[in-house]
């Protein structure tokens, strides 16, 4: 990873590969900053915003969504040919998203149940994120981005700085702000532990436990919490699954987990976890 | 891309435009036109397809909740409304009145946040003839700020009851796994107070627009709700006789293939024709439950009949409905009182969930398998977007004749200012699309 | 001593503790609150007691208990009027004295100047209501890292100047709390203004500085009576008593120290997350970081003060790598920091007893059972046995009937027993009883199972007085004395994967563990028995086998000599895993059969990375008493029958499989 100054006025693009969009729309949702973002920065390319387009070459280039499709294979390596500075932005670029569930499973089987002609559907077999396939400058985690932690990463880039995107768990942030734990003091779930920050701690904030949408962070000791989980939660394997398989199951550790709890129905497939009934409900908590 | 020359011989255009910018998903523009006769029209989506009807299959309620949020980063909230009404329904749940209420309020931000990201920086544009809201800033720079102002103000709205305005974290079956503070939605008051002045100027702003010629009769649907605004609940209704309980959108309507292609379309069963949804749907079929401040405006513009008749005038459809929102919005703040709690208890049931609710680009509709276990077995979702393909094809064809003598780079223009009335949420389509109407 | 009259009257100035009646606290509150104070005390937020902004007395958490245990916080409804009837909740008072967030210099650059301009200070002026004697010992921690120089933090400096502390004596205590090992409580005794002790008609009001008792002048108050301050002094009493003393203190520092290399700094890395949470709960920890903020054009930012943990990545970072990158190095880094070394720094315990960092551990990790565990103050004691066993005494048994036997094989019989004493059918897996007929000398035998009022022994005939109890018979009487040992430590296995690996009769201890766990099969992860036996006719249970694997568990049978119907594998029953493509790094092992037979299969496991602490054996010796009286069974520094007969083999070290030990 460069770091330094990138340019005087950057040449920015911004490309969609397979995702909801809402990682691009934290973009144009930095509404105080927008156009002084816009003096600082030349956005060449950003075809949900503008209609002028560019093929590149961008100082900067922002990625959001998965390889999903064989043509995103070339367009991804075509691409970072064209860029300095490639930044993955939300939980699609950087783990592969909800849709790698897929992966786990028999995808020929995905497709079918949804077209009743799936051959004229082009997608691969698993969803992966854009580091897999091409070196990455930087990443901003999240389902979706933090707006904070963008406008940080374009502060940095303005001026030359290393991006504090700090690598520590969500519990830091909930302490910091005084945020009462919600698995101690409500025995809820959360995955915050294991899960990298940024967020500002949003669903403890709400009253619930985290989902690991910023991805498993460094040295996430996922195991331990899973067998803390099952033992004083006295919750069955496949719910703590479960709770791994969401928006950044594919990224290890928390991919292992879903392989060895059955966190997905095709991983309970290869195995022998039963489904216990949920009971169904929130009386738990 | 626009456009290719025509052929030599005889009088064929061809407007193509191989990526659509400034909508929201990816889609393709394909108009044919052979002697002054349209020969293809198609909106092409080759957005990637990401399987969420099976993704949700073995998960619980809440946890699809979190899921389908994911299928739309700019209207998060209508897939967990259209979600969590589906399961309350077959769960025999009632929530508290005020949650419903908050519902509504969180609602209201996403209506404001996608109608002005959509009326300033996605529209607007087209119809004074720049390539975006940005390059529109140099010249209009404070109106671009007003948007984003409103905009912000809705995005805010969501912060506050649902924590973030992208896939929000606290709707749960039952209700919220917090309520706001009465103290956190004063606080944001006088932002929405700010917000209902500029809608109001948007009404008259977008109503002053220029606006290409089209006319044709629609067929509309939406809800609709005797004391409300549509929302969450009320009647799925038409301009032609439909009416039916949300979770019945199946009596009337069906999902199918089209042939020789890989699309699920929707269309009504009666065969009757094609059918639009959205905020012009709306305002046609429920304009009584607008609020005074925004039935007042839409009066005032007299543009009601042009709204219903001429897709381009969705604009102002859409601006009327920003003016309902923000004061909606304010009038649920001025009444707020924290619930009990912010959520019921519940048990699930086997059986289907099915409802259907208006995200700002118009009906919703989820429909669930649940099994004795309470986890999804089978999902159907069918957005907005998919419904209204049929009728912006149509409306291509219809659209046609009235750019043929325009030139070429401009007239493709043109077409995709029609396309962007629909405001299409591509994100949103599940599936797979590539439609094609031969028009005779 | 003069009694004075309750009543209200001219304000009197008693020597010695004064009364406060529970209706004039608010007059304290509003006291508190003059000169542009804001007043943090304790209230009742969502599921927790935090400390915030109060005015009223009503703000307080009238009626509310708190229960604590490791990873573990719930409020009750105590059922009377008490406002400081719980302990510490998730905040500190750092909060306020040492905030998560400081701005603490702006600067700008213009060409090639710069400027630094430091962000003028402006504490507020606070009092703190409900301090408690851990509390006022931690802002003492804090006060000497920060302020006894030789650098001076002077953000902290002046907004401790600016604090009023109204300490508030501990009535109750949390099973989490350890004031007392660390010297720093319950009793309330210095660095407060004014303390209160809640009692059922008001407080005792004490003054501990002229400020306090400025204020202590304005309150109206009257002389304490002797039952009140008798009354205060045992609640504080039974409050100590409670605590006892969980953490022996003693010499702490110095046998941590010793002890960097322990293995379970391991066994912990593999429970800790790394989360942080302790560290920003904990009121003495002071670490931090610095983060800047900047506009896009980079000509001014603004550098910020945040808490940050030695427990995350960036900690000791620098451009080679991380001096503590290791998951335990960080663990060990806080325990000996907060327990040792800060004595050597700062000439006093980093820790004070608070317990936060247990309770609001995600995963429940006690530090007081990680000290001891590590450090203790005393070899280990013996494993605790699970109930009082019958008969304890070398003189006692008590009768037992037959009723039913099984021949398990030629020469080994299982008899079912009804016993006169309930203990006998309530014991742990892997425990044994001391078996007694008149006129022959007592064996331990293994219970292999337990039964509804009783219990199963099976037992092999290899000697005069084993085979004459196989030839009971249904009515036949027997003496007892158990269950005495220790039992197999199931609850190590909660959510693990488990290889239970014996030989011969080994088995027979292992059955009431596959009995447990098949109980609650859920809680349990992969479970694999390996059994050996000598011939195909040898294998115990041959019936049961199938029924447990209808159970889940996964049965491998194999046999040194193999019959002409036999078709599994034959050879040692390490063969049967020794290929295996399970990784026990995070596996639990128990072990039961020959001494040979264990050793080979202890030395097979470890090569499958199961760690020593979680390998456990079963030690067989002669026995005459089974209650450490008799001296036959010692083995090094234990005896078989009252510290096992379970082991694990971090326990037993290298005296396990040493010849003639």
């Amino acid at each position: 990873m460069t770091h330094g100054r990138v340019a005087a006025r950057p040449r920015v693009g911004v490309v969609k590969f397979a995702s909801c969009d809402g990682c691009q729309l934290t973009i144009l949702d930095l509404e105080d900053e927008l156009l002084s973002i816009v003096e600082h920065f030349d956005i060449i390319d950003f075809p949900e915003a503008t209609s002028a387009r560019s093929a590149g070459p961008y100082d900067v280039l922002f990625v959001e969504g998965s390889v999903s499709e064989p043509a995103h294979l070339d367009r991804i390596v075509e691409l970072r040919r064209r860029s300095r500075y490639l930044v993955t932005i939300g939980a699609c670029a950087t783990a592969g998203g909800i849709q790698a569930l897929r992966n786990w499973g028999d995808h020929d089987a995905f497709r079918a149940s949804v077209y009743a002609q799936p051959e004229f559907i082009h997608s691969l077999a698993t969803s992966t994120p854009i580091a897999e396939h091409v070196p990455v400058d930087a990443e901003l985690r999240g389902c979706p981005i933090d707006p904070a932690q963008l406008v940080e990463l374009l502060t940095a880039l303005s001026t030359g700085r290393r991006p504090q995107l700090r690598d520590e768990a969500v519990c830091m942030e909930c302490k910091r702000r005084g945020v009462v734990c919600v698995m101690v003091s409500r025995g809820i779930p959360c995955l915050g532990q294991v899960t990298q920050t940024g967020c500002g701690a949003i669903c403890p904030r709400f009253g619930r436990g985290c989902y690991g949408c910023f991805g498993p962070r460094e040295r996430a000791n996922a195991a331990g919490l899973s067998r803390h989980l099952q033992a004083a939660g006295d919750r069955p394997r496949e719910e703590v699954g479960r709770l791994f398989a969401g928006f950044t199951a594919y990224a290890e550790p928390f991919r292992t987990m879903v392989t060895e709890l059955g966190g997905t129905r095709q991983a309970r497939a290869t195995g022998a976890v039963e489904v216990a009934p949920t009971g169904g409900g929130n009386a738990r908590q | 891309m626009h456009g290719n020359e025509p052929r030599k011989g005889a009088d064929e255009r061809l407007y193509e435009v191989g990526e659509l910018t400034r909508v929201e998903g990816e889609g393709s523009l394909r108009l044919r036109v052979r002697d002054g006769k349209v020969t293809e029209a198609r909106l092409g989506i080759f957005e990637t397809p990401r399987y969420f009807e099976q993704l949700v299959v073995g998960r619980t309620p809440d946890e699809v909740i979190d899921i389908v949020a994911r299928i739309c980063g700019i209207c998060p909230v209508a897939y967990q409304m259209s979600a969590v009404h589906a399961f309350e329904d077959l769960f025999g749940v009632t929530v508290d009145p005020v949650v419903r209420t908050l519902r509504r309020l969180l609602y209201c931000g996403e209506w404001i946040e996608s109608h002005a990201l959509h009326i300033y920086l996605l529209h607007a544009p087209d119809f004074l003839g720049y390539e975006s809201a940005i390059a529109m800033a140099a010249d209009h720079r404070e109106t671009v700020e007003k948007a984003l102002r409103m905009k912000k103000a809705g995005n805010h709205l969501i912060e506050i009851i649902g924590g973030r305005p992208v896939h929000p974290v606290s709707v749960r079956v039952g209700g919220f796994s917090r309520a706001p503070r009465r103290r956190e939605l004063d606080a944001h008051r006088p932002a929405l107070a700010e917000g209902l002045e500029l809608a109001r100027e948007s009404v008259r702003f977008t109503a002053s627009l220029p606006m290409p010629a089209f006319a044709r009769e629609p067929r509309v649907v939406s809800l609709r709700h005797p004391a409300e605004y549509p929302y969450n609940d009320g009647r799925i209704v038409s301009s032609d006789g439909i009416d039916l309980r949300p979770s019945d959108w199946r009596d009337a309507f069906e999902e199918f293939q089209v042939e020789g292609t890989n699309a699920l379309h929707a269309r009504a069963r009666d065969g009757k024709g094609v059918y639009l949804l959205g905020p012009t749907a709306r305002v046609v079929l429920a304009a009584e439950q607008l609020h005074p401040l925004a039935r007042d405006l839409l009066a005032e513009t007299g543009m009601a009949e042009l709204i219903r008749t001429n897709i381009y005038a969705s604009i102002v459809a859409r601006a009327v409905e920003l003016v309902h929102a923000f004061a909606e919005a304010l009038d649920i703040i001025d009444g707020y009182r924290p619930p009990a709690e912010p959520a019921v208890t519940w048990t699930s049931r086997p059986g289907v969930a099915a409802w259907a609710t208006e995200a700002p680009r118009g009906l919703l509709f989820h429909r669930y398998q649940v099994d004795e276990n309470g986890r999804i077995a089978a999902a159907q979702i069918v957005p907005p977007t998919s419904q209204n393909q049929a009728a912006i094809e149509r409306d291509l064809v219809v659209a046609a004749p009235n750019v043929l003598d325009l030139p070429h780079a401009e007239a493709t223009v043109r077409l995709e200012q029609m396309i962007r009335s629909y405001d299409p949420c591509i994100s949103c389509a599940t599936h797979f699309l590539d439609l094609r109407i031969e028009e005779a | 001593m003069v009694m004075v009259s309750p009543a209200r009257g001219p304000r009197a100035r008693p020597e010695g503790p004064a009364f406060l009646a529970r209706a004039d606290l608010q007059v304290l509150l509003d006291l508190l609150r003059e000169d542009g104070r804001t007043l943090i005390g304790p209230t009742l937020d969502g599921g927790a007691i935090v400390y915030d902004e109060i005015t009223v007395v009503e703000d307080l958490p009238r009626g509310w208990g708190d229960e604590q245990a490791p990873g573990r916080y719930r409020v009750h409804d105590r059922g009377d009027e008490r406002l400081f009837g719980y302990v510490v909740g998730p905040t500190s008072w750092k909060k306020w004295t040492f905030p998560s967030l400081v701005p603490l210099t702006r600067s700008s650059r213009d060409g090639h100047r710069v400027s630094f301009e430091p962000v003028p200070l402006d504490p507020p002026r606070l009092a703190f209501l409900g301090v408690r004697a851990c509390e006022l010992a931690a802002l003492g921690v804090q006060d000497r890292v920060l302020t006894a120089g030789p650098f001076v933090d002077p953000d902290y400096a002046a907004r401790r100047a600016n604090v009023l502390i109204v300490a508030v004596q501990c009535t109750t205590a949390a099973a989490t709390c350890f004031c007392t090992s660390m010297g720093t409580g319950p009793e309330v005794e210095s660095g407060h203004d004014l303390a209160l002790t809640e009692l059922d008609d008001g407080f005792l009001v004490d003054a501990g500085s002229p400020a306090g008792r400025a204020i202590v002048e304005r309150l109206p108050i009257r002389p304490a009576t002797a039952v009140e301050q008798y009354g205060a002094a045992a609640t504080v009493a039974a409050v100590r008593a409670a605590i006892g003393d969980p953490v022996p203190a003693a010499g702490l520092h110095d046998r941590l120290l010793a002890q960097l290399d322990s293995p379970r700094w391991l066994e912990i890395a593999e429970r800790c997350i790394l989360c942080g949470n302790c560290t920003l709960a904990c009121p003495t920890c002071f670490c931090t970081s610095t983060t800047q903020a900047t506009d896009l054009a980079g000509t001014t930012a603004v550098m910020s003060r945040i808490w940050d943990s030695c427990f995350s990545p960036g900690f000791a970072k620098v451009a080679g790598g991380s001096f503590r990158s290791r998951h335990r190095d960080r663990y060990r880094q806080w325990l000996t920091h907060k327990f040792a070394t800060w004595w050597d720094q700062f000439g006093e315990s980093g820790c004070t007893g608070c317990g936060r960092c247990i309770t609001w551990c995600p995963v429940g990790i006690d530090v007081r059972e990680e000290l001891n565990a590590i450090a203790p103050a005393r070899p280990p004691a013996a494993e605790i046995t699970l109930v009082e066993p019958a008969a304890p005494s070398p003189t006692e048994f008590v009768t037992a009937r037959v009723t039913a036997t099984k021949a398990e094989t030629a020469d080994t019989m299982t008899l079912s027993l009804e016993p006169d004493h309930p203990a006998l059918s309530r014991g742990g897996p892997g425990q044994f009883a001391m078996v007694e007929l008149p006129g022959f000398p007592p064996l331990p035998i293994s219970i292999s199972r337990y039964l509804p009022g009783g219990l199963e022994l099976t037992i092999r005939g290899a000697g005069a007085a084993t085979r004459t109890l196989c030839k009971l018979q249904v009515k036949d009487e027997i003496g007892l004395r158990g269950p005495l040992g220790n039992s197999w430590p199931l609850d190590r296995a909660i959510g693990r994967d488990l290889v239970i690996v014996t030989g011969g009769i080994g088995l027979a201890p292992l059955r009431p563990l596959i009995d447990a766990i098949i109980a609650e099969r859920r809680r349990y992860g992969d479970v694999r028995l390996y059994y050996g036996a000598r011939t195909p006719a040898d294998l115990l249970y041959r019936g049961e086998l199938e029924r447990w694997k209808s159970g889940n568990v996964e049965v491998a049978l194999t046999v040194d000599r193999a019959g002409p119907e036999w078709l599994g594998p034959v050879g040692v029953v390490t063969n049967l895993f020794d290929q295996a493509t399970w990784d026990g790094s995070g596996m639990v092992a128990f072990v039961c059969g020959p001494e040979r037979m264990m050793q080979a299969t202890v030395s097979t496991l470890a090569g499958r990375r199961l760690p020593a602490s979680r390998i456990y054996v079963t030690l067989e010796r002669h026995m005459e008493c089974g209650i450490g009286l008799c001296g036959h069974c010692q083995m090094g520094k234990y005896f078989i029958c009252r510290d096992g007969p379970v082991f694990s083999l971090a326990q037993l070290g290298d005296i396990f499989g040493r010849e003639g030990l």
